[in-house]
């Protein structure tokens, strides 16, 4: 509610202003300032594979006996699940700054069920390779980064649950939906350094 | 109201100065041990001028604050001249510390390359460290390990790397566990001892001693319990002295640490296990050299070491377990004597008879 | 309590004060736990130091064995680093900054709460391998292969575990000061009009937010060599032991101003009040302030000169130019002092202090960065030396002008100035014996790091010297813990601005209402409080100050 502003105003005089959100959403800028510090970690650990396989002599890879790493039958397919569920997530952003709760609901379900998916495909993935973080550096490097990946891309999948529980309840609409919006954003990063990891793992090699 | 303020000015100069002289007093000892390299004189030069601006800045800067404090003390209501800043004095203010850093940066990477120039060495040492000592062993280039020679120090009897001067001499640092530094404060240098994957090259120092002299050095990277006995000396005396030096030493070699003892010598076996001996008795034979067979099964580092009357008169090499080691201990005298871990003598000690 | 008319008290909602400590998201509270739980840290280390240079004081071996004082080193660092000095002034920022933005609190309380909740618990962990076998003794700083495979035993794992929740904990807390500080000032604070301790707030908190996760990296690769038969760092198997001082000094050396930038940010508000001037050169302040800030991450190397291994002339040239920035804030606090009107009170005391000996820390840090002194220098005492003039002549001095500064505000009554005054010079006068010998044994070659030296070495007058400041300082802690309790007992009090302050935190009751502010004068320079004291005196301050403020309201 906003008073009458009075004519005259000096130094001391108390006016009320109604306060607009300008810029960035308070929890929005929170979630972004938490994912610059995650990109730093995985900086850290990026760095600690690039470093290993700079100074490597003779060829990286998994160790003897074990398979080459190969994009095919699970990285592959993984990469695409996740990436889909990148777009899915984006769909049920849009749903809801559209209003549409019940395409939110379905597009959140589809996301947590594909990041499952992907956590699933991880782990089998770990009991084809043949290899383990104790077999040398890259087994090392490789199950670290990869299994934090895993355990960030998990927390991802609590927080979808959560957002699925609250848009079951009826909690978000066009105008408040701010938790939607930071998850989003949280999800799309995991992605992301899933595809530097994809990369790097994969064909940087 | 001039009284009152006298007061206080000269109770503040008392205070404010009184540390500081007794800083400049103790200021004599603030230049490092005399350089005996070619090198390390250098460093002593660069040292010099850094020290001298560093002082110069000391007394101008901290001058200035001791002089507002005094010259501007309150004394009364009136509020000073709000002044928030003044762009000239700003920018001559950034712009001379930055000349003076990029003059020292340049005076410190000349000196850097002159001190790290590589030349053909006249003596070349392997130095390996380990925890807790050192293993010099002089290359002679030709890959023929028996005819060389190499010492290793205990803690309680360190190694001595006798050195020709005048000539160029390389030492290869390599380290068999953790990582240390070989340290020569004389010699106003050190390089870590770092043990490198395959495929690293070990670090290497050079450098051309001035004066004959015997010089101590340490190890300067903490590496564990016993870094603070990780000592050496380094003799240094004139290129003639020092090929005798090293005839001596090369015919009185000691034999290595472990290998075959000779048939029909004793053996004791001697366990270490979770910070203990399995026994707290030795019965050894007198007279005749003997070997212990010492095992370590714990995964940190013991030793066994022998005394009698506070002297040792016979110290093993420490071993990081779990390993097995052969010590060939020189025939003791009939009688009494302790026995203990010298990185853990008070838990792990024990009595040795030998009759 | 509080001297504004407008302090809804919660009559009918009673609960006792443990649960309401506990539970708070309160700001204030939560700072004054930070504050708190970091000195009974201090107090711990202390003892620690006390041990260290009863040991040292003379050759042999008196009352310690060597392991033993090497967990003393290793606890000592760790505990003033990670449980004292980051967090103390992370509980001092806490109190004062949402106070100094005009804000009702941070923008996200219950995170702020959790941050706390996690240093007592990280912390005891950290403490908790003396239970377990021995603590971790491998140095605050870890090095490898002697961290991973050379140190068995669950200290160093709990010393890691320990420290991974320290970290988050900061991490967190970084979160939610950014946020404060980007999203809720008050109305007419731009960020140059920021009380400078926001600023440098701002700064420290967006270091720990970058580095502090590289950190965390890598005690978790640590984690996974000693446990899970990782290769991180295990040369034998490919691993590379230098690739742990890489990551470390990548968020060590940022540490380092995380630990000094907000004690300068102190300092830069206590010396204007008590010179009674504005601080000279505010905007240049601020740009060195984010110069050592971005400057910060492309020093850490010159922590690893002597490993042989590292690229010299960039680091050294790049140390070199940090020391610019670090110049110019000297010389604008003297241009502050300069021509001032100067009351010699306690927290101006500590806050002269600083300065006086963060000159002589930083002295020392510009010849370590030449690395032919370095050769020397490093991992002697004189590393030590410079270390605790930056710490303690530095940030320790800034913490303790901090306490005497905002006690009034945060408790309402004002600390005794005699018993103040008698702590700060026992302080200053210890500080000194005890650090200052330690640049002459360094330069004569004293490593870091002994349990013991040879009695031949010509180090042990230095050594006693050095032990006799260590127990001053440890006597100047009496007249401060007597004259906390006594005022907590029966201080003076104070009303809304003991000190004639500049910044908004004293525009309101001593301690504040819960909600911290009733109403905000106008926001019109980076002093609101001293605007609106001397709004009469206009024909005091600069003419192009009053034109200024004139145009603007």
């Amino acid at each position: 509610m906003s008073a009458q502003s009075p004519a005259v105003t000096g130094p001391n005089t108390i006016v009320e202003v109604e306060r607009r959100q300008v810029g960035m959403p308070t929890p929005l800028l929170g979630m972004l300032l938490f994912i610059a510090s995650e990109v730093m970690f995985f900086g850290g650990l990026f760095a600690a594979y690039f470093n290993s396989r700079a100074a490597h002599q003779g060829v990286w890879g998994p160790p003897e006996g074990a398979a080459p790493l190969e994009i095919l039958p699970i990285a592959l397919p993984i990469t695409i699940i996740l990436i889909s569920s990148s777009f899915t997530m984006q769909f049920a952003v849009w749903a809801i700054r559209r209003g549409d709760q019940r395409a939110l609901k379905r597009w959140i379900a589809v996301t947590l069920a594909l990041g499952v998916l992907f956590l699933l495909g991880q782990l089998y993935d770990y009991s084809q390779l043949g290899f383990g973080i104790g077999d040398g550096i890259f087994g090392t490097t490789f199950y670290t980064l990869t299994g934090f990946h895993g355990a960030h891309v998990f927390g991802g999948a609590v927080g979808l649950t959560i957002l699925l529980a609250r848009s079951v309840q009826g909690q978000f609409s066009a105008r408040n939906h701010i938790a939607v919006e930071a998850i989003s954003m949280y999800w799309h990063f995991v992605d992301v350094v899933w595809i530097a990891l994809f990369t790097t793992l994969y064909f940087l090699r | 109201m001039r009284r009152l303020a006298a007061r206080p000015r000269l109770r503040t100069l008392i205070r404010t100065a009184g540390p500081l002289l007794v800083m400049l007093l103790l200021g004599g000892c603030l230049f490092p041990p005399t350089p005996e390299t070619t090198q390390a004189k250098d460093v002593f030069t660069l040292y010099v001028v850094v020290f001298i601006m560093g002082a110069v800045v000391f007394v101008g800067v901290e001058g200035a604050i001791v002089y507002s404090i005094i010259r501007y003390r309150r004394r009364d209501d009136r509020l000073p001249d709000q002044l928030h800043g003044h762009t000239l004095v700003e920018i001559l203010w950034t712009a001379i510390p930055t000349v003076i850093v990029m003059f020292l940066f340049v005076w410190s990477t000349l000196t850097l390359t002159t001190i790290d120039a590589k030349s053909d060495p006249a003596v070349t040492v392997e130095v390996t460290g380990f925890q807790w000592q050192w293993t010099f062993h002089y290359l002679d280039g030709d890959n023929d390990p028996k005819n060389d020679y190499s010492v290793t120090g205990t803690p309680a009897n360190p190694p001595v790397m006798g050195l020709p001067i005048g000539e160029p001499i390389r030492l290869i640092l390599k380290s068999s566990d953790v990582i240390h530094s070989f340290f020569v404060p004389h010699f106003l240098v050190k390089r870590d001892v770092i043990p490198f994957p395959n495929g690293i090259n070990p670090n290497e120092l050079e450098f051309t001693i001035s004066d004959p002299g015997t010089y101590g050095g340490q190890c300067a990277e903490f590496c564990g319990d016993l870094h603070s006995k990780m000592t050496f000396t380094i003799q240094a005396m004139a290129p003639a002295d020092y090929q005798k030096w090293l005839a001596d030493v090369k015919a009185g070699k000691t034999p290595p640490p472990s290998g075959t003892p000779p048939p029909g010598t004793a053996v004791i076996n001697l366990t270490a296990q979770n910070v203990a001996f399995d026994t707290s008795n030795l019965q050894v034979p007198a007279g005749k050299p003997f070997v212990i067979h010492f095992d370590n099964k714990d995964s940190i580092a013991h030793n066994v070491g022998i005394y009698q009357g506070g002297k040792e008169v016979f110290t093993g090499q420490i071993v990081t377990g779990p390993t097995t080691v052969d010590y060939q201990v020189p025939a003791l005298s009939a009688g009494s004597y302790t026995f203990h871990c010298d990185v853990h003598p008070s838990q792990m000690t024990g009595t040795l008879v030998a009759k | 309590m509080a001297t504004t008319t407008l302090t809804p008290q919660a009559a009918t909602y009673r609960r006792s004060w443990i649960l309401e400590w506990l539970t708070t998201v309160d700001h204030k509270k939560i700072g004054i736990m930070y504050i708190a739980n970091s000195f009974f840290f201090f107090f711990l280390a202390g003892i620690l130091a006390l041990v260290m240079r009863s040991e040292l004081a003379v050759p042999g071996l008196q009352f310690l064995d060597d392991r033993t004082y090497n967990e003393a080193f290793t606890m000592h660092g760790t505990i003033m680093i990670f449980l004292f000095v980051v967090p103390v002034l992370a509980g001092f920022a806490n109190y004062v900054v949402p106070l100094q933005l005009g804000a009702p609190d941070m923008a996200f309380p219950r995170i702020n709460a959790l941050s706390f909740w996690l240093l007592p618990v990280g912390g005891l962990m950290i403490m908790s391998g003396y239970l377990f076998g021995g603590a971790a003794a491998e140095g605050w700083t870890g090095y490898t292969p002697l961290s991973s495979a050379y140190s068995p035993g669950p200290g160093t794992d709990l010393w890691l575990i320990g420290l991974i929740l320290v970290g988050t904990a900061s991490i967190l807390g970084s979160v939610n000061f950014i946020a404060t500080i980007f999203k809720m000032r008050a109305p007419g604070m731009t960020l140059f009009r920021m009380p400078i301790f926001v600023w440098t707030v701002l700064v420290t908190m967006t270091l720990i937010l970058l580095a502090t996760p590289v950190l965390t990296a890598g005690l978790i690769a640590l984690f996974i060599d000693r446990n899970y038969g990782g290769s991180f760092f295990e040369p034998s198997a490919g691993g590379n032991p230098i690739l742990w001082q890489h990551i470390f000094w990548f968020f060590g050396h940022p540490e380092v101003y995380i630990v000094i930038l907000p004690a300068m940010g102190v300092v830069s508000e206590v010396l204007p009040v008590f010179s009674r001037k504005p601080l000279f050169g505010y905007r240049a302040f601020v740009f060195a302030t984010v110069g050592i800030g971005l400057l910060s991450f492309s020093v850490w190397a010159h922590h690893m000169f002597t490993t042989g291994v590292v690229f010299l002339p960039f680091f050294s040239f790049m140390t070199a130019l940090i020391a610019v920035p670090t110049g110019v804030k000297m010389f604008n606090w003297i241009a502050t002092l300069f021509r001032g009107s100067i009351s010699l009170t306690t927290p101006m005391l500590f806050a002269l202090g600083f300065i006086s000996m963060f000159l002589i820390g930083g002295i020392s840090g510009v010849m370590l960065a030449e690395p032919p002194i370095d050769f020397h220098l490093q991992d002697t005492y004189f590393v030590v030396a410079h270390l605790h003039y930056v710490f303690f002549g530095g940030s320790v001095m800034g913490v303790f002008a901090a306490l005497y500064y905002w006690f009034p505000k945060m408790f309402g009554r004002r600390l005794n100035e005699t018993l103040g005054k008698t702590h700060f010079w026992l302080m200053l006068i210890g500080f000194n014996l005890a650090f200052f010998p330690m640049h002459m044994l360094g330069i004569q070659g004293m490593p870091r790091r002994i349990a013991d030296y040879s009695p031949d070495a010509g180090w042990t007058l230095l050594n006693i010297i050095s032990t006799v400041g260590a127990f001053t300082i440890a006597i100047s802690i009496l007249p401060l813990m007597l004259n906390v309790v006594a005022t907590f007992i029966n201080g003076e009090r104070v009303g809304d601005d003991p000190w004639e302050g500049n910044t908004l935190e004293w525009a309101t009751s001593s301690p504040p209402p819960p909600y911290n502010f009733d109403t905000l004068p106008p926001i019109r320079s980076e002093r609101p409080v001293f605007d609106l004291r001397h709004k009469h005196d206009r024909e005091q301050l600069a003419p192009a100050l009053t034109a200024e403020t004139e145009a603007s309201s």
